[in-house]
């Protein structure tokens, strides 16, 4: 196989490795990462019913599942390489001959693999407490699965690259970003049925809102005939394939652009004190 | 020192730690802007099941938004400052801060009071904010005029109601880091919990009489249930002023108990992990 | 050994970096000379902020120069990074940098595959590293169970797995115990004449550098002010230094001929409380220059209890090039 190649899949195939040996090697962190999201998706559900609306009782728990791989995103995708700057990881990473595009890749797919016990987790216990009624179609649901994943942990690593930047703010910005993209995706309801068009409009610009769009369309009827219209699910598909290759490329070159930046300016390693 | 002077000394640190941004309107509105997020989702939560279901008449939509608002809004403010307790010490644990601490004269838990009271200002500020964006904001998305009580008694009796709800956060607060100071890794992860729980009992989004008994009675025993029905028995026109007094006083009761419980939970932990030998212990 | 002959690894000309900070502009390096050669042990040795670390990110290509050039293994390390990358290693005694919740082998084996090391020959080495610095015992505990000392020593593995040409290494054994600090030195030495590795060690340790470096350049303020085997640095201080004991003590004023006496470069002084004897060290260029200061103190009236000749530390050579001491900084400077 051709060095390069090579070089580039052992690199993936190493950090997914990390990411994952550091979750599945403390299954605590299942338990951990359930707690919240469930406990969201359980007082969202209980006022969905309040209002008479059962159906919603899958938006919430579909929200606490995504809400899972979001918060996964913010804190161990975008976060990940500020914090390992601070723990002088980051910079044995520019000084080795991997390539930082495969860290990425291995980061993400490691985040996808870990976090998906709690997610599903969440999702068995939302079935067996409240059997929310559902209509999926699993083909087209499992496609767009992969999609919103592939284009949020895209953002994740564009957003990497900003963080390496601004990164003494991380995780101020994280707390920022969490909640108001999750209410802006519409993570917990149908942002259809409750924005006027021109916000459903702007929404679109985020991959989580798109995603959000397409999923809850294929798992749940959104209007009274019980039918799907799949003309909104196409749009969203393509949107987040056109969204996951665009955020790629950019938080390729953006880091590429940052490390030579960062070798200019001397701010790849931080003096350990 | 005395203890007044240590918890003044451990406000002011908290509050420029919590404060001491370089653009202190950035910082600001990073802070406020979580708290508002979540509020307007629990409010379209509630208008999607208003628009779609079947339990919601016409004209009370506008008194359950306020409801919402309001719990929704507190709940934020309270799950903001009942674990800086933890975090204090995760991060003392990290950096070395709190066994220093721990071995000054008045030991640790006035450090972590005056931690807790700054985020309680830290807290309240944003809350506030939050609260008045998130009410534009409703009024603005679902058409409707919130009906909320705002004059000078309503908000001064609100105040009260804030500052006596200090004692059961606080209380919360040591219980929590009375089990921080043993944990030498996930020390966030019980807080997640209790803050989620605390989203289902306090009846911060919907009535605990909602919940299956015995699940109801939990909630009526927590001080923050009763907080936060205080609060909206003088900031909604149902709720009255003898309705106020009442849910003070449990709040008050409630609260002095947790309280109580919490700093003797947290003397014990600090005896126990003294002998253990892991109040230096370094989190992962 | 000669290096003499031996090709040049490390090659540094007219090297200068300069950093903008919120006080002004810093010259971190100004004018770096420098040429390392092959299984040479090379140590950069100055105080904190002479510039040691500066160099070494520059070298190991996290940091461009401002001007000059260094190549390493022939490839410019701020045009070639790609090149020089999987050449080179580097490792920091601040740094202890690895994955908390991953055992210390499986740290080491996610090292080894950014750079392609099959996994087979990654173990290999892993264990044979290990085994030298007595890291065996803890290789399947998780990083965050090992103390200050085994994480270096982890660190110092990962620093070899990847069979590098050139190590950079930044105060590998700052903070570390007696023992530790000698194994991984003597691991040092091993891997630069049994493997022909280039070791450069940047370091304020004055015994490390007289330990185990084959030469070593003394840096202060940017400039390399010396760079010679650490023998030759210490002889051309021309003798060794005369220590004399005197009470009581001296005071500064009657010292002070001393210091203008022919061959004297420069002397220090220090008060024994407990004893009540004053004690002079006086760095000298020759015999005749030693005796020469121990005939000023005689004629000047003090009381000489004792006096020696005590073997030239790298220190007092330093004393010589700058005329002050390691701890008599004037401030930091981002090295």
């Amino acid at each position: 196989m051709n060095p390069r190649a090579s070089l580039w899949l052992k690199t993936v195939y190493a950090r997914t490795w990390v990411r994952t040996k550091s979750i599945y090697g403390e299954p605590l962190w299942v338990a951990v990462n359930v707690g919240f999201p469930f406990f969201t998706s359980l007082a969202l559900s209980l006022l969905y019913s309040s209002a008479g609306l059962k159906a919603g009782i899958g938006f919430a728990f579909l929200g606490g599942v995504m809400v899972s791989f979001w918060g996964n995103v913010l804190w161990s995708m975008a976060s990940q390489f500020n914090w390992d700057k601070q723990q002088g990881l980051f910079e044995l990473y520019v000084t080795s001959p991997a390539p930082i595009s495969a860290i990425l890749i291995g980061m993400s797919l490691g985040g996808i693999l870990g976090t998906a016990p709690s997610a599903m987790t969440l999702a068995i216990i939302g079935w067996l407490l409240f059997a929310p009624p559902a209509t999926p179609l699993w083909p087209l649901v499992a496609l767009t699965f992969a999609l919103t994943l592939a284009s949020l942990y895209a953002m994740g690593m564009a957003l990497s690259s900003l963080y390496l930047v601004y990164g003494r703010e991380a995780d101020s910005v994280n707390e920022a970003l969490h909640e108001p993209v999750s209410f802006l995706s519409g993570v917990y309801f149908p942002s259809s049925l409750a924005f006027p068009a021109a916000l459903q409009a702007v929404v679109l610009i985020i991959p989580l809102a798109v995603g959000m769009d397409a999923l809850q369309r294929t798992l749940f009827s959104l209007n009274s005939t019980g039918a799907t219209d799949l003309t909104p699910v196409y749009r969203d598909l393509l949107l987040l394939a056109i969204m996951g290759i665009t955020l790629l490329f950019a938080a390729s070159k953006a880091l590429k652009i940052l490390e030579e930046k960062g070798r200019r300016a001397g701010t790849i390693a931080v003096r350990q004190k | 020192m005395s203890y007044l002077s240590s918890i003044i000394a451990s406000i002011r640190v908290g509050w420029s730690r919590d404060f001491g941004w370089t653009n202190p309107f950035l910082g600001f509105s990073l802070k406020t802007i979580a708290p508002i997020a979540s509020t307007m989702t629990a409010v379209t939560v509630l208008y999607i099941g208003f628009r779609n279901g079947t339990s919601i008449a016409s004209g009370q939509f506008p008194m359950l938004l306020g409801f919402i608002l309001i719990g929704a809004t507190l709940y934020a403010h309270i799950s903001a400052y009942s674990w800086v307790p933890t975090l204090a010490i995760a991060e003392g644990k990290w950096t070395f801060v709190f066994p220093q601490v721990y071995v000054s004269p008045k030991s640790s838990p006035p450090y972590l009071a005056g931690r807790c009271l700054a985020a309680f200002a830290s807290s309240t500020v944003t809350s506030v904010a939050s609260f008045a964006v998130a009410i534009v904001l409703s009024s603005l998305l679902f058409g409707v005029a919130i009906p909320l009580v705002i004059t000078p008694l309503s908000i001064s009796l609100f105040g009260v109601a804030l500052v006596v709800n200090i004692l059961a956060s606080m209380g919360l607060g040591f219980l929590l880091g009375a089990y921080a100071i043993f944990a030498s890794k996930f020390e966030w992860a019980l807080p997640t919990y209790v803050s989620g729980l605390l989203m289902v009992f306090s009846e911060a989004l919907f009535p605990v009489s909602l919940l299956p008994h015995p699940f109801s009675d939990i909630g009526n025993v927590l001080p923050f249930t009763e907080f936060i029905r205080a609060s909206r028995a003088v900031l909604l026109p149902l709720g009255s002023v003898s309705s106020y007094f009442y849910y003070l006083a449990l709040s008050f009761v409630g609260g002095s108990t947790l309280l109580a419980i919490g700093l003797l939970a947290f003397r014990y932990a600090e005896r126990r992990a003294r002998r253990l030998g892991v109040l230096d212990r370094k989190v992962v | 050994m000669s290096f003499r002959d031996a090709k040049s690894t490390v090659e540094v000309e007219d090297l200068r970096r300069e950093f903008k900070g919120k006080e002004g502009r810093v010259l971190a390096l100004d004018g770096v000379d420098l040429k390392v050669r092959e299984g040479e042990v090379f140590g950069v040795l100055g105080p904190n902020g002479a510039g040691k670390t500066t160099m070494i990110r520059i070298l190991s290509t996290l940091l461009l120069p401002s001007s000059g050039s260094a190549r390493v293994m022939g490839w410019d390390v701020a045009k070639q990074p790609e090149k020089v990358r999987p050449l080179i290693s580097t490792a920091s005694g601040a740094e202890r940098a690895g994955y908390d919740y991953i055992t210390a082998r499986g740290n080491l084996w996610f090292f080894s595959q950014l750079y392609g090391l099959p996994s087979k020959l990654a173990h290999e080495r892993i264990n044979e590293f290990s085994e030298m610095l007595g890291l065996t015992d803890y290789l399947d505990r998780k990083f965050y169970t090992l103390s200050t000392g085994y994480r270096q020593r982890v660190t110092v593995v990962r620093a070899f797995i990847n069979d590098p040409k050139v190590v950079f290494l930044d105060e590998p054994t700052i903070g570390l115990d007696v023992m530790t600090a000698l194994k991984i030195r003597e691991f040092l030495v091993k891997q630069a004449k049994e493997s022909g590795r280039t070791i450069l060690l940047a370091t304020h340790n004055m015994a490390e550098v007289d330990a185990i470096c084959n030469r070593v350049g003394i840096i202060d303020k940017g400039k390399i002010l010396a760079c010679d085997t650490p023998m030759a640095l210490k002889r051309s201080l021309g003798a060794p230094a005369l220590v004399m004991e005197m009470t009581p003590a001296p005071d500064s004023a009657s010292l002070e001929p001393l210091g203008k006496l022919e061959g004297v470069k420069g002397f220090t002084s220090s008060i024994d409380e407990e004893r009540g004897v004053g004690r002079v060290q006086v760095v000298v260029d020759s015999d005749e220059s030693a005796q020469g200061a121990l005939d000023f103190a005689r004629k000047s009236g003090m009381n000489l209890i004792s006096n020696w000749r005590q073997q030239t530390t790298l220190e007092e050579v330093f004393v010589a090039l700058v005329g002050r001491g390691f701890r008599e900084r004037e401030h930091e400077s981002p090295s």
